[in-house]
């Protein structure tokens, strides 16, 4: 469970939320903290993050929690059992 | 009739994909302005989000005659209350949904509060801008209907734009330059898609592509977007064109833009404005590659001179002038057409601007101008020395004897009151800030640290 809790970790600081924010389950613009600006620093953060590339779909699909979890099992980045 | 619209002018809804054309349009607005007028005389504030209705009830105000402010869509409760405190208007229109009504205001139908005893404004008084959405108490920027109309004719004339034009609405509408957009293309017959998604969303791409998007007007930071998106012109067949302005883009950006377009045959145009003044120039794209640090010449029907170093700058679109109150509301024409910008720069031999620095303390974040001394007074309260300065699309704090994870919390307090993200703030520690013999602060030393 490690994995998640980075995930959870970068959208904390991505979205400028407090260290123990629920973000499970968030979605862009559900929340004004993910508005644009903030999903480019998300978007960044991940790469830097994990070292992984998110081509352009990604970056369009990239539209809530789940998704990001989704996109870095897509690259290998094991985030259960 | 509305001063600058084309008969043939096309608004597109993009939430419902209902366009409106021609005498369609024409007519939807009218029915708006008679609504209007059985309210109480007397300016309207206007909350102002990217949809069809917010952009016809502009429409319809601009044709009754009534003054409108196109306020931000994020507006907060306290923000509105000054407003209406200190204006007094007879309507606000879409006030956030959990504000109480004022007193002295009335709830009618479409989300309004309504009064009656506005104070009187001037015949001309056509709309208002803030100065800057998020610090301090923020003047309002009087433009006459007059100055609308001519910015949007010569804006529409400056970028060649005609009724094949369409541009997605990829700037907020209460934003200067969004306006000034939407304006030209309704003044040249071209159509304007309405949506509230961004360059982020694919329902934006998706919408653009399918009703044929031939521009998009963008800021530095739209740039980094797009790149990051991997911009390729070639994806979208029918763009012709992107417009830049909000603040100083690199060279490189500009030079790798300008390429990316013009695989499709577009090109990239860079302009210069302020609320005060919507368009003041513009760069043909055809003088780009051996002008590309300049900002172009003056919009048709304008005059750019430089005194003292200070851009100058005279034409029918210049404000009237500030208003800090409803008393200012009735004022005439302060300037007479002409503002001294605030902004350094110099003319070439051809009568292309560059600029080169700032004379007020005005700094951009993400395009949106933020008075430095406001933010130095935000950060007075913390008891620690300060400076403020503006880099390229970001704040730089310099914070004496501040530690990192005081500069991180700085920074993101700072975001949360200017309502922006923390990667535009950079808050830096500093043993002692610089000072001049006159013992106050040197900025241009701060400014120019790497």
């Amino acid at each position: 469970m490690a994995h998640l809790d980075r995930i959870r970790a970068v959208f904390r600081s991505s979205l400028n939320l407090a260290p123990d924010a629920e973000v499970d389950g968030l979605a862009y613009r559900a929340i004004p903290q993910w508005d644009s600006l903030a999903h480019m620093t998300l978007v960044a953060a991940l790469e830097d993050e994990f070292d992984i590339m998110i081509d352009t779909d990604d970056v369009l699909d990239l539209s809530s929690f789940d998704k990001a979890v989704a996109l870095l099992e897509k690259h290998g980045v094991v985030t259960a059992g | 009739m509305i001063p600058f619209l084309h008969p043939g002018a096309r608004l597109i809804d993009g939430l419902t994909g209902r366009e409106l054309a021609g005498d369609a349009l024409v007519r939807e607005i009218h029915a708006a302005a008679e609504r209007m007028f059985a309210l109480p005389p007397g300016l309207m504030l206007s909350v102002m989000p990217a949809d069809a209705r917010s952009v016809i009830r502009y429409l319809a105000a601009l044709l009754s005659r009534r003054p409108i402010a196109l306020l931000d869509p994020g507006i907060r409760g306290e923000a509105l209350l000054d407003l209406v405190n200190r204006f007094t208007p007879a309507i606000v229109a879409g006030p956030p949904p959990a504000a109480a009504t004022p007193d002295g205001y009335r709830t009618g139908s479409e989300t309004y509060w309504i009064r009656a005893g506005a104070p009187p404004h001037h015949p001309e008084l056509g709309v208002l801008l803030a100065t800057s959405g998020s610090t301090g108490n923020p003047k309002l920027v009087r433009l006459s209907r007059p100055a609308v109309a001519a910015n949007a004719r010569a804006v529409a004339q400056a970028l060649g734009l005609t009724p094949g034009d369409l541009w997605p609405t990829t700037l907020s509408l209460h934003y200067t330059y969004g306006l000034t957009t939407l304006n030209a293309h309704l003044a040249a017959g071209g159509g304007v898609l309405v949506t509230g998604h961004s360059l982020l969303d694919r329902e934006f791409w998706e919408l653009s592509d399918s009703h044929g998007a031939t521009s998009l007007a963008a800021v530095p930071y739209h740039f980094e977007i797009l790149a990051r998106l991997r911009f390729d012109a070639a994806d979208h067949p029918k763009l012709r064109m992107i417009t830049q302005a909000g603040g100083r883009l690199s060279e490189q950006r500009i030079a790798d833009f300008a390429r990316r377009m013009a695989v499709t045959g577009g090109h990239l145009v860079k302009m210069y404005g302020m609320t005060e003044a919507p368009r003041m120039s513009v760069l043909a794209p055809e003088r780009l590659a051996d002008k590309i640090g300049s900002v172009g010449t003056a919009i048709p029907g304008g005059a750019l001179s430089i005194d003292d170093g200070e851009v100058v700058y005279e034409g029918p679109n210049v404000m009237m002038g500030y208003a800090e109150c409803g008393a200012d509301l009735a004022r005439g024409d302060d300037l007479c057409g002409v503002i001294r910008t605030g902004d350094l720069g110099h003319l070439d031999d051809d009568g292309f601007l560059y600029l080169d620095g700032r004379i007020r303390r005005i700094g951009k974040v993400f395009g949106v101008r933020v008075n430095l001394d406001d933010v130095e007074r935000m950060l007075a309260g913390r008891g620690l020395p300060v400076a403020v300065v503006g880099g390229d699309d970001r704040l730089v704090v310099w914070a004496e004897g501040l530690d990192r994870a005081g500069c991180a919390e700085t920074a993101r307090e700072l975001a949360a009151g200017l309502r922006t993200h923390p990667s535009g703030i950079d808050v830096r520690g500093i043993g002692a800030l610089p000072l001049l013999p006159t013992g106050k602060i040197d900025y241009r030393t701060l400014e120019n640290m790497p």
